[in-house]
This record gives structure tokens, sequence and C-alpha cells, in this order.
């Protein structure tokens, strides 16, 4: 990883919250609960619609690329992703729109006896909804090791 | 959904709920979460890929562990009471593999009146071996 890509923030994109995507989410994760379905329960709970299931604001963050290439990395069979941080700050509804900003926090290198020279980076992603509130704060970690790994 | 949502005031350190079990998982289990979320790692759906790739078969990920263990917590501690989440990530699991989702209260704190829970969570798998672990922080009601 290019240490130099520590402190880059990239360009803000901007992605819709729908109905269907929680729903389908709740699914796959096993989740029953009518907050993530039912209109009409989640209208009579104090969010007053359906809301995000805690770890779906991930699946937004697969596909903006800008900032995993800024830390060029040369193989990412030798990624591993160590830690995934959420910090919520409101809640985010079914229908929101939401806007996301990627900063590289930090990259830092480590030795580890079991898995070579490691490069450990933490990536930052600043969640705003349509009407600028600041919602939701992800981070996830990437480690680079010094030998290949399957994961 | 939050029927014997704990009160701030009543919760303890030690409190845990009853844990979640989850499996034995199917390749179909990986497949669906690879939709939802959008993780498209061959790893976890491609199975030529992955034994290629020096695994024995598809394995799950993290994030699917980590959002059984979410479930739980919300179940327990009620929706939108979660503050903060923070999920690692400490092995694989497979197909056929069964995951036991356990969380506890580490202890409880008052910051600026609000009724602050620190709990930590983990899921491991019929060894016993730990698949992912966390910690987590929620806000109760007194």
């Amino acid at each position: 990883m290019d240490p130099n890509a520590a402190g880059k923030t990239f360009p803000p994109y901007e992605f819709h919250v729908e109905r269907g995507k929680i729903r389908e989410f709740a699914d796959a994760i096993g989740d029953p609960n009518p907050i993530y379905r039912d209109p009409a329960y989640a209208e009579q709970t104090p969010f007053g619609g359906i809301i995000a299931p805690p770890t779906l604001l991930r699946t937004f963050l697969y596909e903006p690329r800008a900032a995993s290439e800024a830390l060029a990395v040369k193989d990412w069979s030798y990624i591993v992703h160590g830690e995934q941080e959420f910090e919520y700050l409101a809640p985010v509804l079914a229908g929101e729109v939401l806007t996301a900003q990627d900063r590289i926090v930090s990259i830092t290198e480590k030795e580890s006896r079991r898995a070579g020279k490691l490069q450990i980076a933490v990536i930052e992603t600043t969640f705003h909804n349509q009407r600028g509130e600041r919602v939701q704060i992800a981070r996830r970690t990437l480690v680079e090791t010094g030998k290949r790994i399957s994961e | 959904m939050t029927a014997n949502r704990p009160s701030f005031d009543s919760i303890k350190a030690g409190d845990a709920p009853a844990p979640l079990v989850c499996g034995p998982l199917t390749r179909t289990q990986f497949v669906r979460y690879a939709g939802a979320s959008h993780d498209f790692n061959p790893n976890h759906h491609d199975e030529v890929y992955a034994r290629a790739n020096g695994n024995k078969a598809v394995f799950g990920m993290g994030m699917l562990a980590g959002g059984y263990c979410a479930r739980l917590l919300t179940d327990w501690l009620g929706d939108g009471s979660l503050q903060r989440l923070r999920i690692r990530f400490a092995s694989r699991f497979w197909p056929g593999d069964v995951l036991t989702c356990m969380a506890w209260v580490a202890e409880k704190r008052e910051v600026d009146g609000k009724g602050l829970v620190d709990c930590e969570f983990s899921s491991v798998n019929q060894e016993g071996e730990v698949v992912i672990r966390g910690d987590a922080t929620a806000v109760l009601p007194r």
C-alpha cells in the first residue's frame, strides 16, 4: 500500500436507501424484524418508518473504488478485512438519499511474526442524509500481510 | 423488536440474552448475502476460484456473521439503541458450520444523563473457535 495515500479525501457519492434493499438485506441475515419490512408496523414506532439494519451501509461501500485504488494495492489476495466499525448518530430510514465521503485516516506498519510485515489502512466513510444531517460513520480496517493469505 | 427491552436501571454487568444459533450454513445463504450486501469477493461464492486460491470451499463473509450478531443485539437492546458497533474478524467459516452468537454486558455508565451500556459479543463455530468478536455501545431508557 502507498503510505502517501493517508489523509486523502475522495469525492462524495450519493445513493438511495431503498425499502426493497433493506428487506433483501434483512432476509439475507435472517432477521424477521418487522421494522425492516412492514411499513404499517414501522410507522407506529418512534422512527416513523422502516429503518436500516445496523450493518447495512457497508453495502454501499463496495462500488466506489477511489479510496481503495488510492491505496495502490499490488495484489488484493494479500489483503484482509480486519475490522469494521459503525457509529450511529441518527436513524437511517427507507427512502432517504445519503451522501457518503471516504477518507483514508491512516496507513501504519507493524511487524507480525506469523504474517510478516503488516500495513494497516483505516478508511472512514461519513454519511449525510438529504437534510445535511450526519447520520453515520463507518470505519473499515484493511490489513496487507507479508504473506499470501486466502481471505 | 423491543418487547422485553431491558432498562438502564435494571441491566447489569454480565447480563446476556439467549444465544442466537445460525446454521448449518449453506452456500445459498452466502450467495444470498453476496447479492444483498454487494460483497462479490469470489472466495465467497465461486467454489472453483476459492479452491484454486487454497481454500477447502467457499467461505462465509465476516460481515454475514456480523449481521447475525447485530440482530442479536437489536433483538435484546432495542431497535435503534446502538450508538456504535465494532466487528473484528478472527477466522473463516464454512458451509455446514453452525455459528452461535453471544453477547453480554461489560459495563454500564452514565454520560450527560444518558444511560449507556457497553457490550461485547462473539460468534463461535461448532468447535468453539471464534469467527468474529466485537463490542458495541447502546443507549437504554431508565
